[in-house]
């Protein structure tokens, strides 16, 4: 793909922009405040949107009456399930979910009716004059419950209240287990927790009933998913629609499917024929939820007496609440990532995702692999220590040395898990410190793995996974347009990086344009990881497409062959001779009887890269896998339970890091994402209602308990990753919780089977062990007394 | 700030006086604000719907610390932040300094105040909810319903007060001065509380708390919090003790324990009274203390927990201010 002539000028000088700490070229905007979010958009005209949410976990729609509503002076409109032409869903095969409740309600929470009105005060009277006849059902709130016999059922078409069961079998399981020389099974319990994105849910939707367009301006992560929803949920053509994204405050995952309120607020813009705004609180956030949801796994693993794994069988059950969302894919990604870490010879799963009366799971931070990680290394460091075998030589018995492809087909062309493995363990100082702390501290090392860029997207439509057009003008500026939503994560600074790289050009010269349907290429958004992999290589093929033509420019100009010219950005020269040609020259010639250029390139991901061919193969499939290895120190107060996290020391492969500044950045939020769910976050439900949907009840650390994070970035040069970049902001996040477990066993010899590690748990595990020592030392002294008693008669 | 759907309109009226305050307060459903740290999110979910609110923010008098030998009278509005940085107060009474550390986070300490603090309504997992939350479960004893939810057959409301100070102000056996139209009534800090979480001041309507007066100390004190996060958290259990200590033994212990009830818990002491402090004596007050508190189910953490904790921390607290 890379011509000559790059190649040629990418001898001539090393790196000058990626590989470099670049502050984010939206950076000033952020912190001056100038920055723009969907709920700042001026829209002084706006009416203003509301939702009306069942507060019945489960029941039958008798009927909504929303007469008195409509009657009442300031209501512009009022909708509710019957004015969608469909039911909505991120996964094709599994939308069954209505922006508005339709016929049944299946969790508190659940919108079923929404207002437009000229002010807030004339929208609350609407929605407290709507009376909805609700005949309530039994509800299921756990995934037991609703795996029972006889249980009620949510959907018709799902028996068992089983969305959807998984069986992989990969290799002779049975054979591994009898060849390993310690078999030992744990089961594990992981509490659901949220995303606490900062920016509250928002949009903006403008309806002109002239020209039946709709724009819409929100809070997502995917604004091509959210396009295809509307499109979908209203009935109208995909061409009356436009989406834009505005600034982002955060995502997590909470954004990556299409939500009800966005696709309400466009139902209401329509309905009032006028421009409609919906903000939602933090409570809305939390019943609209999408986290990751409550798991259960049974684990059993084979290893010999090397540490080498011989052979895995892994059970999980989640609790995927109300409708299906993401949920296949999570229930996949949960079994797909067993492997690829580590060699693990025979594999066999088993997964459950179950429908109950909660809010809907969905895409988090890490998906679906991060309760699945814990339970894995968590029993790897029970099962070194039984062996007698270090944590560090155990994950070194079972590397992988690229390429190396799985037994589930999964491919992996650079790991450098081993150097991960290094850094953190002299940073630490593991060899010298591990077992020499005092009593009440540990250390503990886990390792953890994930996709960058899932190899086949939900809406698989045979186009190129990313495109990125790059217009040059008579100004000599260059725009980027990409469809890729920065979400705070830096995507549009690595972008203009790897532009400006290839270009040989200075940042400046580069702007983003990203997100907005009507101008830029349609990107499938910010989700597993895809875009520095994906949309990176669609920048750094369209500006190579760029740098070719104008160095053809540049050529005829110079009347030497395009070959002579040696191309610097802001001058290039023939070769050999101090002939030369500035940028604005080159911009000149290069659209001299053309005008305005524009170029674009693409990126597909290589189709040995997309999976095998047994059912939810594509699931794990990506170009490249990210390798974290971490090491946790806590102190534990075994008289409080009290965990405290006093160092983390991370090492994280991501092929190579365009942006350090912004690499670092990730992999501290991600590890910081895990601490929290590892030590503190939880949502809780009293009867299906959500009872800690406030930022008091879920407790996400603050900056008084989070530990200085030591971040190594290394280098494995991916052959398809963009500079040889891959995934930096979610493999280290599924190392977190394992490692600070395995601490505390250090620490305390207690293992934890239940995250979070909440001081009333770790206390109550600490007391049991407690109870158990005393029973143990008393029957050791009966039946001391009862042998003394038959020798001494 | 966004103000919530359900954020009642009231009349907002800055006094310039104690007195003009006490006469507006003396208007049913009038609230007192200062820092606005607890009242302010009570408004917007609509738990608070005031008739008028009063705030005491400008009235000369109430910001002040004051010192006679080494007794103090420490003003309503004075913030959080200032006394708990304030150095003779931290060497005086450390109780108290670092009760006022322990108040939520440094924005909150920055607005709030000795009062406000020592007035903030009771909180309960199934009270701190907004506006829709609360009528999914038809209200409940405390606000707007019949049915506690912590104790569903119970005719009490459970909520809990969770104020920092006031275990520390009942160790160190302050009194407060308390302003009405008639005058000013002095109360030890300990009758400020009442077993009632829907109504847990002993105040009457037009009372308003102006000062906190604390003796000379008798001994040493402290504080100690219990919490999962670091910062902002209510506490789970705060446990306070004044203690002095003889040649051999201790003479007197007063152990106060917030979070746990609708009013502090007073901790009796006789056990440990003329007893060494060696751990014996350590696990004697955790039993008592253990004995003594009651949560209920009004956090989302384990009330067991919050229960055992506080042991702990009067336990460990006893040893540190003994050594």
């Amino acid at each position: 793909m890379s011509s000559s002539i790059g190649a040629a000028s990418a001898e001539a000088s090393p790196p000058r922009t990626v590989g470099h700490p670049t502050p984010l070229v939206d950076g000033v905007d952020k912190v001056t405040g100038r920055a723009r979010y969907t709920a700042d958009l001026p829209h002084a005209d706006a009416l203003v949107g509301m939702i009306l949410r069942s507060t019945v976990a489960h029941g039958t729609i008798v009927g909504i009456d929303v007469s008195a509503a409509r009657a009442l002076p300031g209501v512009r409109a009022v909708v509710t399930g019957d004015d969608f032409a469909a039911p909505y869903g991120v996964i094709p095969i599994a939308q069954n979910e209505w922006p508005l409740a339709r016929e049944r309600v299946r969790y508190r929470g659940e919108p079923i009716a929404a207002v437009a009105a000229d002010d807030r005060a004339s929208a609350e009277a609407a929605l407290a004059a709507i009376v909805a006849d609700i005949a309530p059902l039994s509800p299921v709130f756990t995934a037991q419950d609703a795996l029972a016999e006889g249980a009620p059922l949510l959907h018709r078409d799902k028996a068992g209240n089983v969305e959807r069961e998984v069986a992989q079998d990969f290799g002779d399981v049975d054979a591994g287990f009898a060849a390993a020389d310690l078999v030992r099974e744990r089961r594990f319990h992981y509490a659901e927790v949220a995303h606490g994105q900062i920016e509250r849910n928002a949009a903006v939707a403008s309806f002109d009933p002239e020209r039946g367009e709709l724009t819409s301006r929100s809070t997502t992560q995917v604004p091509y998913y959210l396009h295809l929803a509307i499109a979908r949920c209203l009935g109208l053509d995909r061409a009356q629609i436009r989406i834009t994204k505005p600034f982002v405050g955060g995502g997590f995952g909470h954004r990556v499917e299409p939500l009800n309120f966005e696709i309400v607020a466009a139902a209401l813009a329509r309905a009032a024929g006028a421009t409609v705004r919906v903000e939602q609180s933090r409570e809305d956030s939390f019943l609209t939820h999408r986290g990751r949801p409550e798991t259960d796994i049974r684990l059993r693993l084979g290893l010999r007496a090397g540490g080498e794994i011989t052979a895995v069988d892994c059970e999980v059950i989640q609790r995927g609440g109300a409708y299906a969302g993401y949920g296949v894919v999570t229930i996949l990604y949960a079994g797909a990532l067993l492997h690829a870490l580590y060699r693990v010879g025979a594999v066999r799963y088993r997964g459950l995702r179950v429908y109950t009366n909660t809010p809907p799971s969905g895409a988090m931070r890490g998906h679906g692999a991060v309760d699945v990680r814990h339970a894995f290394e968590a029993l790897l460091d029970e099962m070194g220590g039984e062996l007698g075998l270090d944590p560090f030589a155990l994950r070194r018995a079972n590397l992988i040395e690229p390429p190396w492809r799985t037994a589930n087909d999964l491919q992996v062309n650079s790991c450098a898990l081993a150097a991960c493995l290094d850094r953190v363990e002299e940073a630490s100082g593991w060899r010298e410190r591990r077992g020499k702390l005092p009593r009440g501290r540990g250390l503990g090392l886990a390792c953890s793995h994930y996709v960058s860029g899932a190899a086949k997207p939900v809406q698989w439509s045979g186009e190129p996974h990313a495109v990125v057009n790059l217009k040059l003008d008579f100004d000599g500026s260059i725009t980027l347009l990409t469809g890729a939503a920065d979400i705070g994560q830096g995507s549009s600074t690595l972008l203009t990086q790897v532009a400006a790289e290839t270009l040989c050009l200075p940042i400046e010269r580069i702007r983003v344009v990203a997100a907005d349907s009507a101008l830029t290429p349609k990107d499938n958004g910010s989700y597993s990881s895809r875009v520095s992999f994906m949309v990176g290589n669609a920048a750094l093929r369209a500006a190579e497409a760029l740098r070719d033509t104008l160095v053809e420019a540049a050529a005829r100009t110079l009347g030497v062959a395009a070959t002579e010219v040696v191309w610097q950005g802001e001058r290039c020269l023939v070769r050999g001779t101090d002939r030369e040609l500035d940028f604005a020259s080159v911009v000149a010639a290069a659209l001299a009887g053309t005008g305005t250029l524009t170029v674009k390139g693409v990126w597909t991901t290589p189709s040995e890269m997309q999976g095998g061919r047994f059912r939810g193969a594509a699931v794990g499939s990506t170009a490249g896998f990210s390798y974290s290895a971490q090491v946790v120190e806590v102190a534990v107060d075994e008289e409080t339970g009290a965990v405290s996290v006093e160092h983390v020391w991370v090492a994280h492969d991501c092929g190579f890091a365009i942006n350090p500044l912004a690499a670092t950045g990730q992999v501290q939020g991600a590890v910081w994402m895990g601490m929290g769910q590892a030590l503190q976050e939880e949502t809780q439900y009293h009867e299906g209602l959500a009872l800690r949907p406030n930022f008091l009840d879920y407790r996400i650390p603050t900056i008084a308990e989070s530990p200085p994070i030591d971040v190594t970035l290394v280098d494995s040069l991916d052959p398809l990753g963009p500079f040889g970049a891959k995934e930096a902001s979610e493999g280290s996040l599924h190392g977190f919780a394992p490692a600070l477990t395995s601490a505390i066993a250090d620490a305390t010899g207690i293992r934890l089977m239940a995250l979070p590690a909440t001081p009333d748990r770790v206390l109550d595990a600490i007391v049991r062990r407690r109870r158990e020592a005393r029973l143990e030392s008393m029957r050791a002294n009966r039946a001391a007394a009862a042998a003394g008693e038959r020798t001494n008669p | 700030m966004t103000i919530d759907a359900t954020t009642p309109r009231f009349e907002f009226r800055r006094a310039a006086s104690v007195g003009e305050a006490v006469q507006w307060l003396a208007t049913p459903g009038a609230r007192v604000h200062a820092g606005g740290t607890d009242l302010v999110p009570n408004l917007r979910r609509g738990l608070e719907r005031p008739s008028i609110v009063v705030d005491i923010g400008g009235i000369a008098g109430l910001a002040g610390i004051a010192w006679r030998d080494d007794a103090c009278a420490i003003g309503a509005t004075v913030t959080l932040a200032r006394l708990a940085a304030d150095a003779r107060v931290a060497s005086t009474y450390p109780a108290l300094a670092e009760a006022a550390a322990a108040v939520g986070a440094p924005a909150h300490r920055s607005a709030g105040t000795v009062g406000g603090n020592l007035c903030a309504d009771t909180r309960c997992v199934h009270y701190n909810q907004g506006a829709w939350w609360r009528g999914a479960v038809g209200g409940c004893l405390k606000r707007g319903g019949d049915v506690c939810h912590v104790a569903p057959q119970g005719r009490r409301c459970h909520a809990a007060f969770c104020g920092d100070l006031a275990p520390a102000l009942i160790a160190l056996s302050a009194e407060l001065d308390v302003a009405s139209y008639g005058g000013v009534r002095r109360m030890a800090a300990v009758d400020l509380y009442r077993d009632d979480g829907a109504a847990h001041l002993a105040l009457l309507p037009g009372e308003l708390v102006t000062a906190v007066r604390l003796p000379p100390p008798d001994g040493v004190s402290g504080y100690r919090k219990a919490r999962v996060r670091g910062s902002i958290d209510f506490p789970l259990a705060g446990v306070a003790i004044a203690l002095r200590v003889g040649q051999r033994s201790i003479e007197r212990a007063i152990v106060a324990v917030t979070g746990v009830g609708p009013r502090p818990v007073v901790v009796g002491t006789e056990a440990i009274v003329g007893r060494r402090v060696d751990d014996e004596t350590a696990a004697l007050l955790a039993t008592r203390v253990e004995q003594s508190v009651k949560p209920m189910r009004t956090t989302a953490t384990p009330a067991a927990y919050r229960r055992q904790v506080a042991g702990v921390l009067a336990a460990r607290l006893l040893r540190t201010l003994a050594a």
